[in-house]
């Protein structure tokens, strides 16, 4: 485990200028793993590339060697992985090295958990960095450069964040305006392809609102406006069509989303007038976003069946109360992320000691058996029963005499980060031989794969 | 179907209704807990084990009676209500429908166990009555379907009112309630109609057979139901009178729901020959 390292910078530690220098696309990431496996054939890599963050979870050739140099010491491996990414991304070494943060273990295990939680991210709860953790584990199935340490940690790290979004509300709610509006045009409409948005007036405001409504595939766009050209500027961006303000009752008869944001100083859109309109719309429910400065819609409008008036206060009072309820998840997220950790890192040492263990059992029930035999030897006339019992006793003899120090090395969680240290003592006290060489191939890439059900 | 014998619903019967009753709740209770493969498992488990109640009581009668006593109608009804919603969250999902609609079919088997009755009714033997049976019950449950749809839209409106997009639980949209109450109540209010009349029909010759002098028209039930018929009409004009589109026909539809369990309560106190 002491093997695993991460190295890496995200937007606390690099500026953008730096980041988009190091971004890797789909492509660009394949090779770079392809030029590790070369360089590294017994080390493991997944390298996670996202706008912002970029960060190498590496296990450190344990021979000492790979192609380009030495790697003798946990020490050196951050200093050889930077000039790697650095000959990678033909960039100087200088440009980031400064910028980097480096853990290992079982830091860079919690620190992978925190990232697919979303516990790390810049929009706390954010969901796409889930898909980009798992993007980043697939692209270092394809390319082999993921091993026996790897395979588990990303299937765990997906399954974590899994858990954080199914069991706790850290993802939910949206945390933009326009986003907001659309959930709710969502709780109010089913399908938009036979909906009309109404767009009133042209400004940089409702040009961003109506982008998001245009993504939902409305039937007709309406773009309205005092300046008829500003309005057809805007409308082509969205394949809509163009109308005059003067044509407003009319307009608003046939609209279902209505998006609002004149610089009026008075409002534009009143009870009086809207109630004619719902009549003539056979009051069909229709959804108005008030997003300007002055208001364009009276409030009164709001109070009418089948009038859902939103302005820009509601909405912004949605997206803090995302906010803090998001904040509020932290908690109960951070409890999933640590019993997952404590989970992966006994099963990790398991893995770790597991053959030194049964190494060690077998190593001493043999020699028990060899001075059994010298014993046994010198009785004549022993009978079945008599030497069943005293091979009996010598097998729980070795049984209690190994349990107490197999019961530390399983149980002790004081030992996360020293099972390496005392994996070489067992061998060295035990004279144990080719502990713990299991094979990358030996493990199965799918070894934990149940862990993405749920 | 007079000479058929008759059996009374056995303790084991019973209380695998209620399990299956309380499956349902347990189904709710884990989908409000955002557990849905453990939702539709636990549903799925309550109509298994409302169909091997209802095989095990028509083998031991020696015959299926879907509609013709209380027993079997209320819980096969009950199940096929169940079994209705688990298909639309499988296919496509409608949130909240489940809290709003199982509890229904979970109140269905809860009186089935309590009051179910396995003698068929005496008038079971007509065309006319298998038609106010089944007209009745089918209807009713459309209805039903209707009014939990239509506290569905009223608990979303209030959402909406309130600017709360922050609500552990999407409803789904206003419209697409709006459309599946809509679909319940075009069914469930002509079926309902016909078992109205039918009823009455049946009634009216019943009280001129036994010579009873007390008028069929205003007895509990067929009140009850007349005021089920009246608010489920209102509801249902909408399409004609749009001033009544949305809240005020969500409100009428609730107010039916809550008179079709008053109707299907008191029908079980009301002596057989009131039927």
């Amino acid at each position: 485990m002491e093997h695993l390292s991460l190295l890496g910078l995200n937007h606390t530690t690099a500026p953008l200028e730096v980041r988009e220098q190091l971004v890797f696309d789909s492509a660009q990431m394949h090779d770079a793993l392809a030029r590790f496996h070369a360089d590294f054939p017994d080390g493991e890599l997944v390298l996670l590339s996202t706008c912002n963050r970029l960060e190498l979870y590496s296990v450190r050739p344990g021979n000492g060697g790979g192609k380009t140099g030495e790697i003798s010491s946990l020490e050196a491996w951050p200093a050889r992985l930077t000039h790697w990414l650095a000959g990678v991304r033909s960039v100087p070494p200088a440009l980031f090295a400064q910028r980097l943060y480096h853990k290992t273990s079982a830091q860079a295990v919690e620190h992978l958990f925190n990232v697919a939680a979303s516990l790390d991210s810049m929009v706390l709860g954010e969901a796409q960095i889930l898909g980009q953790v798992r993007a980043a584990y697939d692209a270092s199935r394809e390319v082999k450069s993921a091993g026996r340490l790897l395979h588990p940690l990303f299937q765990r790290a997906v399954a974590v964040g899994k858990d954080v979004q199914t069991r706790t509300s850290l993802g939910d709610g949206r945390l933009s305006v326009a986003s907001v509006a659309v959930d709710f045009a969502r709780r109010i409409f089913d399908h938009f392809a036979d909906k009309t948005v109404l767009c009133i007036g042209a400004g940089k405001m409702s040009s961003l609102v109506l982008r998001h409504f245009a993504n939902l595939g409305p039937g007709k766009l309406i773009v309205c406006n005092r300046d008829l050209a500003k309005a057809e500027n805007l409308s082509r961006q969205f394949n809509g069509s163009a109308a005059d303000l003067q044509n407003l009752p009319e307009l608003l008869a046939s609209a279902d989303i209505v998006v609002s944001g004149t610089g009026s100083a008075r409002p534009i859109i009143t009870r009086t007038m809207f109630d004619a309109v719902m009549k003539k719309r056979r009051y069909r429910p229709v959804f108005v976003i008030d997003i300007a400065l002055p208001r364009d819609v009276e409030a009164s409008v709001g109070e009418a069946d089948n009038v859902y008036l939103y302005n820009l206060d509601d909405l912004q009072e949605t997206v803090a109360k995302t906010l803090s309820q998001r904040k509020q998840a932290v908690d109960s997220a951070g409890k999933i992320v640590n019993e997952h950790l404590r989970q992966f890192l006994l099963a990790a040492r398991a893995r770790e000691i597991g053959p030194a263990i049964d190494q060690l059992y077998k190593r001493y029930h043999a020699v028990g058996q060899e001075e059994l035999a010298r014993t046994l030897s010198k009785f004549n006339g022993i009978t079945a029963e008599q030497k069943a019992e005293v091979e009996e006793l010598v097998r729980r003899l070795v049984n209690k005499i190994l349990h107490d120090p197999v019961r530390t090395l399983r149980q002790n969680e004081a030992l996360h980060g020293l099972t390496g240290q005392y994996l070489h003592a067992m061998e060295m006290l035990f004279n144990l031989e080719g502990v713990g060489e299991e094979k990358a191939e030996d493990v199965p890439p799918e070894a934990d794969q149940s862990k993405f059900s749920g | 179907m007079a000479n058929l014998p008759e059996i009374v619903p056995n303790s084991l019967e019973i209380t695998g209704l209620l399990c299956s009753a309380g499956l349902l709740a347990a189904s709710v209770a884990a989908s409000a807990t955002k557990r849905r493969s453990a939702s539709f498992a636990l549903g799925s488990a309550a109509i298994a084990l409302g169909v091997a109640v209802l095989i095990g009581h028509s083998m031991a009668r020696g015959d299926w009676l879907p509609l013709d006593d209380n027993f079997d109608a209320l819980g096969f009804l009950g199940i096929l209500l169940a079994a209705a919603v688990l298909y639309i969250q499988f296919a496509r999902p409608v949130g909240g429908l489940d809290w709003f609609v199982l509890p229904i079919s979970a109140f269905m088997l809860i009186e089935a166990a309590i009051f179910g009755r396995t003698v068929p009714h005496q008038y079971a033997e007509t065309a006319w009555s298998w038609t106010h049976r089944l007209t009745a019950y089918t209807g009713a449950l459309a209805l039903a379907v209707a009014g939990a749809v239509g506290a569905m839209y009223l608990v979303a409106l209030r959402r909406l009112r309130s600017k709360n997009l922050n609500a552990s639980t999407s409803l789904g949209s206003l419209e697409r309630l709006e459309s599946i109450a809509q679909y319940s109540l075009a069914i469930g209010w002509p079926l309902f109609t016909v078992g109205l009349i039918t009823g009455l029909l049946w009634g009216i010759h019943r009280q001129a057979i036994l010579g009873n002098s007390q008028p069929v028209f205003f007895a509990p039930k067929i009140l009850l139901a007349v005021g089920v018929w009246i608010a489920f009409a209102l509801a249902l004009h909408t399409p004609i009178n749009p001033s009544f589109r949305g809240r005020k026909a969500a409100a009428l539809s609730l107010v039916g729901l809550l008179l079709v369990a008053a109707t299907l309560i008191v029908v079980q106190f009301m002596p057989e020959a009131s039927h």
